[in-house]
């Protein structure tokens, strides 16, 4: 008697990788063998009937050739459309910065020193726990002078002396808002789109869906910044670059600022260059074996970082090797870019990845959770960021990076107008604000010189034009040549993207 | 007998209809005035009853077709012509009440009613032609096969009036558009701020009125000095005066208003649509200004197009491999070029391996060569690299020897000589280039001896 195909032992026969069988179908073969191989390859019987099912289903919606199921950089065909930039610095200001000290400017709150905010303005919002408490909530006017800067007379804040000089350059956009009023929430929703862990970050979707400029480097870098123990530093963790649900060679690299920048990257003594080089091919090896069997993505994706890394132990150290930058780039920079893992190491390190091809680069610095001790905080805090953001602006400008490198400055949400604790003429302090707070951006794809959105007289709510998180990603990706509604992945039954389920646009007024 | 007298009566009631028609323009002159409300009023039911005509004169030949199986139906295109000519007629006269009731002037206008009118009397031979003989006989066939190709010329010239003369070839594929017309130059200056943005917006939304096609109200917005003249009010456009120039009034009224415009339910123009006009007249109303103060448009650019590489795919992968490089498309869109990459390269990356790609030359747009071997004898490669938007020649051996010959590629507008030896003379032949718009001359002689 003739029997069914699909019913002879595989063994006897042909395998289904001599089929004539749309790729995909193979690869989504492969990834069903590793539970084949979970049942003690036992159901050998059980698989053929899957690939059957799975063909069927396949066959009659007519996906066979879409069935891809770790989509590439290539197969996306990405950028959507030509870009204005390549590559983008995230200078990511963790804690909250307090925007009408710095360039949210409200002449008239020094009027109103002492009074509450007016109910009206405050309506029914929850507060933290720090506050909520609170009797009253005194209005602290900014402790600092504000000054005009530029052609576009931009208000600037005496804070940021530095940054006042390139206002002319920046897109500065007072009317970004968040939902979520404590810190991690935030910082994952600005990072990720999402509140809860587990969804890729900027940074990943950008390097899943651009692909790398280089062999050397990483596509996607996380430079950590020292810490000042005096400032109140809220932790950063490898969720906020992580690559989610994407394949895990799409996270961040994270650079220390200590150290090696990155561990384990040296060889260990007695170990020269060779001898790593053919333990990675042994290593690669079994490697390849276990892809072969059981097809987990993921294997290929740790042969690829083993190489990264290896390639690595070259690039790095003459990515970190600034004995040949001209004394100009010290001039600019200031004397904090000597010492490694400063902010303007970092910063200095952000240009010199920006030339080597790197995609992405997220610069954190934290410390900018100023609940108390505004006047003496704020003061330090500014000096360790301000002239180095400014020379990183300045000097991708003047070496004709900045046309295609967008520069994003921002926090994970602003801070209150009231003070938090209590309010002496001398000081006060903070609380978190996720109703408006003030970012900027330049270069690449946005406009330079303008003022975007609007903040009532007490800094607490927008009043015109709104950016919300996902409106600031989606023209990020817009900035990257990327449609926010294009590049999902699919997972969890849901066309998952960046800018999450609520329908998020592109704020056209802000590109170039 | 009776027969003999009852065609010699319509022979003379037709012939009279058709001196009527051919002298109803110089009796009633089309003088761009507005008359009486009820000639409006039946007038604008021409655009419903138009169509009447039509469908009836393109049944006749099938009619008179099938006819030759069905000998009724012979009988039946008879009638239908008739009917035809009754409904030419009426819509002719409609038509005519449209125009001259609602002040409609104009080329297109008169081009639709010549060919109405020619079209009428021309069915009505038809008509005349085919009873005489009593069947399609004699010149029959042909006199209404022309009077086919009249109708689809008429009809064209109706439609244009009110859809505008691009309606049909707007969306027309771009390989055919080549053999259409060249578009005409509305203005001196073409970079103007009224080339690019004013004309535009009533190109798009007046010119199907006051054009050259319709003329309403006397005035024309087609071309700058027409729309400057003005039309039965005056002028339209009071330089510096926005409140005053009927045309910004026109365009701000409530939509419901009698008078607002565009008009015929037509969209409104945009908000910053009227910001712009309203900005340009305030500013002076210039033909030439480039640019006006506080008014920022973002525009949709266009990048130039390389030609089709698609079929070299894997050649060019194979022959960037083996360079060490890479190129790769801008975008999805693979017209817009492909970018030579040679991060990984480095040092390695000299002249000779740039001559090797010169069988890609026209499809590179960007060359990133910055940090490579590359030296002066790279830049007469690079000046075959015809559709080249950017060249990076940073921190490489470039001493600026030849970059005239940079000047001829029309698309450069992006130059990076950072940290190589050029010198203030070596760029100066780059003034030239009217694209070139980023030059970067960071940490070299030229920078420094520039004061």
């Amino acid at each position: 008697m003739k029997q069914h195909p699909l019913c002879t032992d595989p063994d006897h026969g042909p395998t289904i990788m001599d089929l004539p069988l749309a790729e995909g179908l193979k690869t989504e073969w492969a990834e069903l063998e590793t539970r084949r191989h979970f049942l003690g390859r036992a159901g050998k019987v059980l698989g053929w009937a899957a690939l059957a099912s799975l063909g069927g289903e396949r066959m009659l919606t007519g996906d066979a050739h879409a069935a891809n199921v770790v989509p590439s950089a290539q197969s996306l065909r990405l950028p959507h459309f030509a870009p204005k930039a390549k590559r983008a610095i995230y200078l990511f200001m963790s804690g909250g910065p307090p925007q009408m000290d710095l360039l949210d400017y409200k002449p008239n709150l020094s009027q109103l020193y002492d009074k509450d905010v007016p109910d009206s303005v405050r309506g029914a919002q929850q507060l933290t726990g720090m506050t909520a408490g609170q009797a009253r909530f005194p209005i602290a006017p900014s402790h600092w002078a504000f000054k005009q800067y530029g052609k576009t007379d931009t208000w600037v804040s005496d804070l940021l002396p530095y940054t006042a000089r390139m206002v002319d350059d920046l897109t500065i956009i007072k009317s970004t808002n968040t939902e979520a009023i404590n810190h991690e929430p935030a910082i994952m929703l600005l990072n990720t789109g999402n509140m809860n862990a587990g969804k890729p970050c900027l940074g990943a979707w950008l390097s899943y869906g651009l692909g790398s400029m280089n062999d050397n480097l990483p596509t996607f870098v996380v430079l950590l910044s020292k810490v000042n123990p005096k400032e109140n530093n809220q932790p950063v963790s490898s969720r906020l670059w992580s690559s989610g649900f994407l394949s895990s060679e799409y996270a961040g690299v994270a650079m220390r600022s200590s150290g090696d920048p990155v561990l384990y990257l040296s060889d260990p003594k007695g170990v020269n260059r060779d001898v790593r080089r053919k333990m990675l091919d042994a290593v690669n090896e079994i490697n390849r074996q276990t892809s072969q069997e059981l097809g987990d993505p993921e294997t290929n994706s740790r042969i690829s970082q083993y190489e990264m890394a290896y390639r690595m132990q070259a690039s790095v150290p003459e990515l970190t090797d600034v004995s040949r930058e001209p004394q100009s780039t010290w001039d600019l920079y200031g004397p904090d870019a000597r010492e490694p893992g400063t902010y303007a190491y970092n910063c200095l390190m952000a240009r010199r990845m920006a030339e080597r091809g790197v995609r992405y680069i997220q610069v954190y610095k934290r410390g900018w959770d100023v609940h108390a001790d505004v006047t003496g905080m704020l003061p330090v805090l500014c000096q360790e960021t301000d002239r180095a953001t400014y020379a990183l602006v300045t000097d991708l400008k003047r070496r004709g990076l900045l046309d295609d490198t967008l520069v994003i400055w921002g926090g994970e949400f602003g801070r209150t107008v009231y003070s938090q604790g209590g309010l002496t003429p001398e000081n006060y302090g903070r609380d978190h604000h996720p109703r408006c707070f003030t970012t900027w951006m330049a270069g690449g794809g946005v406009r330079p010189g303008i003022t975007f959105g609007e903040t009532d007289d007490y800094s607490y709510n927008v009043v015109k034009d709104p950016v919300p998180v996902r409106d600031f990603n989606a023209t990020v990706l817009h900035c990257l040549g990327i449609d926010h509604n294009k590049l999902t992945y699919k997972f969890q039954g849901l066309d998952q993207k960046l800018t999450g389920t609520t329908p998020a646009s592109v704020v056209t007024n802000l590109l170039a | 007998m009776i027969r003999l007298k009852g065609i010699k009566l319509v022979c003379a009631a037709s012939f009279l209809t058709s001196i009527a028609l051919l002298l109803l323009p110089f009796v009633f002159k089309l003088d761009g005035k507005t008359h009486a409300d009820w000639q409006q009023f039946l007038g604008r039911f021409h655009p419903t009853v138009v169509h009447l005509p039509i469908g009836l004169l393109l049944l006749v030949p099938l009619l008179e077709l099938a006819g030759r199986y069905r000998p009724a139906l012979l009988e039946a295109a008879m009638f239908i012509l008739s009917l035809s000519v009754l409904s030419c007629l009426l819509a002719l006269v409609l038509g005519y009440l449209l125009a001259y009731g609602s002040g409609d002037a104009g080329a297109g206008v008169a081009r639709h009613m010549w060919g109405a009118i020619a079209l009428t009397i021309g069915a009505l031979g038809c008509a005349l032609l085919r009873s005489a003989t009593g069947g399609p006989r004699s010149f029959y066939p042909y006199l209404l096969a022309s009077v086919l190709v009249l109708l689809a010329w008429t009809a064209h010239q109706g439609g244009s009036l009110t859809h505008g003369n691009k309606y049909l070839t707007e969306f027309l594929p771009a390989p055919l558009k080549r053999f259409g017309m060249g578009t005409v130059q509305a203005s001196a200056f073409p970079d103007s701020f009224y080339a690019r943005h004013i004309h535009p917006i009533f190109d798009a939304n007046c010119v199907v009125c006051h054009g050259a096609q319709k003329v309403k109200g006397n005035l024309r917005l087609d071309t700058y000095d027409r729309a400057m003249r003005g039309g039965e009010d005056g002028a339209v456009i009071i330089p510096g005066n926005p409140e005053r120039s009927i045309l910004w009034q026109r365009i701000t009224l409530p939509p419901d208003h009698k008078k607002f415009m565009p008009s015929e339910g037509k969209p409104p123009l945009k908000p910053e649509q009227i910001a712009w006009i309203r900005a340009w007249i305030l500013q002076g109303a210039s033909p030439e200004l480039k640019s006006l103060p506080g008014i920022y448009v973002r525009e949709e650019e266009t990048l130039p197009q390389v030609p089709d590489y698609s079929g070299k795919m894997t050649e060019i992968a194979e022959t960037a491999r083996s360079a060490g490089v890479t190129l790769v498309p801008v975008s999805r869109n693979l017209g817009d070029g492909l970018i030579l990459n040679t991060v990984d390269a480095g040092q390695k990356f000299g002249d000779a391996q740039l001559a090797g790609l010169a069988p890609f030359a026209p499809y590179i747009v960007e060359a990133e060569l910055g940090r490579t071997a590359v030296t002066d004898g790279c830049l007469p490669i690079v000046a075959k690299f015809t559709h080249l938007r950017a060249l990076h020649l940073e921190e490489t051996a470039v001493t600026g020897a030849g970059l005239s010959s940079l000047t001829q590629l029309p698309q450069l507008s992006y130059l990076n000589l950072s940290g190589t030896q050029v010198t203030a003379a070596a760029i100066a032949p780059l003034t030239t280039m009217k694209n070139l718009r980023h030059l970067y001359l960071y940490n070299t002689p030229a920078a420094r001896q520039q004061p």
